[in-house]
């Protein structure tokens, strides 16, 4: 069990279950009736076109929907044994669990060091030793270590795109998730900055279940382990990402991928 | 797809373009003009209050009582009432005001209860100062008993204020981007410690300008002030009363007391002397104000 391969890591228990999953924007039915089973160390891609609903559906695995009004969520996700919409739940904890890379980079306006121990902070360490430590550990683990150990204290906004959306991510580990959510986190960046931010997640996929939203079918197709096409709110395949690109199941995903759907 | 099938290109005619060139250097000179036309304006009335009231300035005359009916008063005591009542006013301001712009912004769901408080504090907003005046005429002066006070005054001053401060604080808090609060929440904060945080932190510039033009105002309130603070000092007593319940004539209160209800025969210099402190102190606040914020901002966002 030490050298997993990644077929025999699928068989392994699912971290997140997505069953019967419904979000309403008011009276507009963006997810409907979405399943997905998320395997624990592994890359998931959600694909689709612009519109599709995949970003609305994985702000649904952290709650993030809570935040904004006239959203409405149901159906069940289970992390691990536990349905995050159950009602006694705390999202603040569920969210410690479920770490979130937004689509444009969004470091605090503050240094670059007290950016990566915020987490940490808010979560009520306060040795100054250990905050260090987990700052230089979150820092190394995304890749970012090298380029900023001189000016830890600096702004982090003075840092290019791609540098600030590896301090996000840097953020995330700081906090020691379970899941982490991207939301198309390489979009706003330029080629070199992407291939650094996808080598990352092939690193990162040893120590985390990472889901990604991204509308590039050729990242999908280079990062994860496995694929889900949405289109117009329902998830339409899940599968292998070898077999979704392959050998596609529906003709609407092989329409998708064969570029011949707007 | 040769060139005569295109159809003529369109291209802007040689009048047409010496037009548009004259009339875009004809908005910069107007502009221009307009924003000179304030740098003058301001020096102009800073000059001409410098050169009525300069003669006026003495060391006696920012320490010494005012005199109510021989000419030779100062203004020490309303120097010292100026800053106490403006004082009063933001610590009974402030936090309040803060606190209902923070719910009404960051807590409140759009609702009945949100639009009714919005709707009270704008038309809070629109009530002339000397209606205020009355107001506190009616309620600290006569109903509490606490005649001419300080505290009155500033209690009337922060009714006064209070709806415009909750307003600045709205303001500066809908310009922080959603994304910092996303990025803090989605890490597991909770919305105060969001708050606390990331969001205030962001929103100090604008916060400390909202702070100091709401000072500005304190400092020349006047209407309000007349039959709240009053328009006299508690005789006898050192420059600094900090008597609560004391009378606490303000310098725009002096001001206006001097040149159209005073007695002394030296209203008139007086009241210039008193304009002339009054804009330096005003000003002089302003500038400590702006950088205390520059510090504040820098300190807790590393920028």
């Amino acid at each position: 069990m030490i050298s997993a391969s990644p077929t025999e890591r699928t068989s392994q228990s699912s971290k997140l279950r997505v069953e019967d999953l419904n979000v309403y924007y008011g009276d507009f039915h963006a997810i409907k009736h979405a399943n997905l089973v998320v395997p624990e160390n592994i890359v998931t891609a959600l694909i689709g076109p612009s519109g599709c609903g995949k970003s609305t559906f994985i702000r649904a695995l952290n709650r993030m929907h809570d935040l904004t009004p006239g959203v409405r969520v149901e159906g069940t996700v289970v992390l691990d044994e536990t349905n995050i919409y159950e009602a006694d739940l705390d999202p603040v904890t569920l969210r410690h669990r479920i770490g979130m890379v937004f689509q444009r980079p969004n470091p605090f306006p503050k240094s670059i060091y007290e950016n990566v121990v915020y987490g940490p902070k808010i979560h009520g360490l306060r040795s100054r030793k250990s905050l260090l430590e987990i700052a230089e550990r979150s820092l190394r683990n995304a890749a970012l270590w090298d380029e900023v150990k001189d000016r830890l204290h600096q702004s982090a906004l003075g840092l290019s795109g791609g540098q600030q959306q590896r301090l996000c991510i840097a953020r995330v580990l700081a906090v020691e998730p379970e899941v982490i959510l991207m939301d198309e986190p390489a979009s706003a960046l330029d080629p070199i900055a992407t291939s650094k931010i996808e080598d990352l997640i092939g690193e990162l996929k040893k120590t985390y279940t990472v889901v990604i939203v991204t509308h590039s079918m050729q990242q999908a197709a280079r990062i994860s382990d496995y694929t889900a096409f949405f289109l117009l709110g329902d998830l339409v395949e899940v599968g292998k990402t070898s077999d979704i690109f392959t050998k596609p199941k529906d003709k609407r995903t092989e329409d998708y991928i064969t570029g011949r759907y707007g | 797809m040769t060139a005569a099938a295109h159809p003529a290109r369109f291209r802007t005619s040689q009048s047409i373009a010496a037009q548009r060139r004259f009339a875009d250097r004809l908005a910069t000179v107007i502009l221009w003009g307009c924003a000179l036309a304030i740098v003058v304006l301001l020096a102009f009335f800073v000059g001409y209050i410098l050169y009525l009231g300069l003669p006026t300035i003495s060391w006696h005359f920012l320490t010494a009582p005012p005199s109510e009916v021989e000419a030779g008063g100062g203004i020490g005591p309303e120097i010292f009432n100026s800053f106490y009542i403006l004082i009063l006013t933001l610590i009974f301001t402030v936090p309040t005001a803060m606190a209902a712009g923070i719910f009404l912004q960051e807590y409140a769901r759009p609702g009945v209860f949100t639009t009714t408080v919005q709707f009270c504090a704008e038309s809070l907003a629109t009530i002339p100062s000397i209606v205020m005046g009355l107001f506190g005429l009616i309620v600290f002066v006569s109903l509490l008993r606490w005649h001419f006070s300080a505290i009155g005054g500033a209690l009337t001053l922060t009714i006064l204020n209070l709806p415009a401060l909750m307003r600045v604080t709205q303001e500066a808090l809908s310009s922080v981007p959603n994304a910092f609060r996303e990025g803090s929440m989605a890490l597991g904060a909770t919305r105060w410690q969001t708050i606390v945080r990331v969001v205030l932190p962001s929103a100090i510039p604008p916060l400390t300008t909202g702070v100091i033009l709401i000072a500005g105002r304190i400092f020349g309130e006047t209407a309000a002030l007349i039959y709240t603070a009053g328009v006299s000092v508690s005789p006898g007593k050192s420059a600094f009363d900090w008597g609560l319940f004391h009378p606490a004539e303000t310098l725009s209160v002096h001001l206006w007391y001097t040149h159209s209800e005073g007695l002394i025969p030296d209203g008139a210099q007086v009241g210039n002397g008193t304009a002339l402190v009054l804009l330096v102190v005003v000003l002089l606040f302003n500038f400590s104000a702006r950088i205390l914020g520059r510090w504040l901002s820098r300190r807790l966002t590393g920028a």
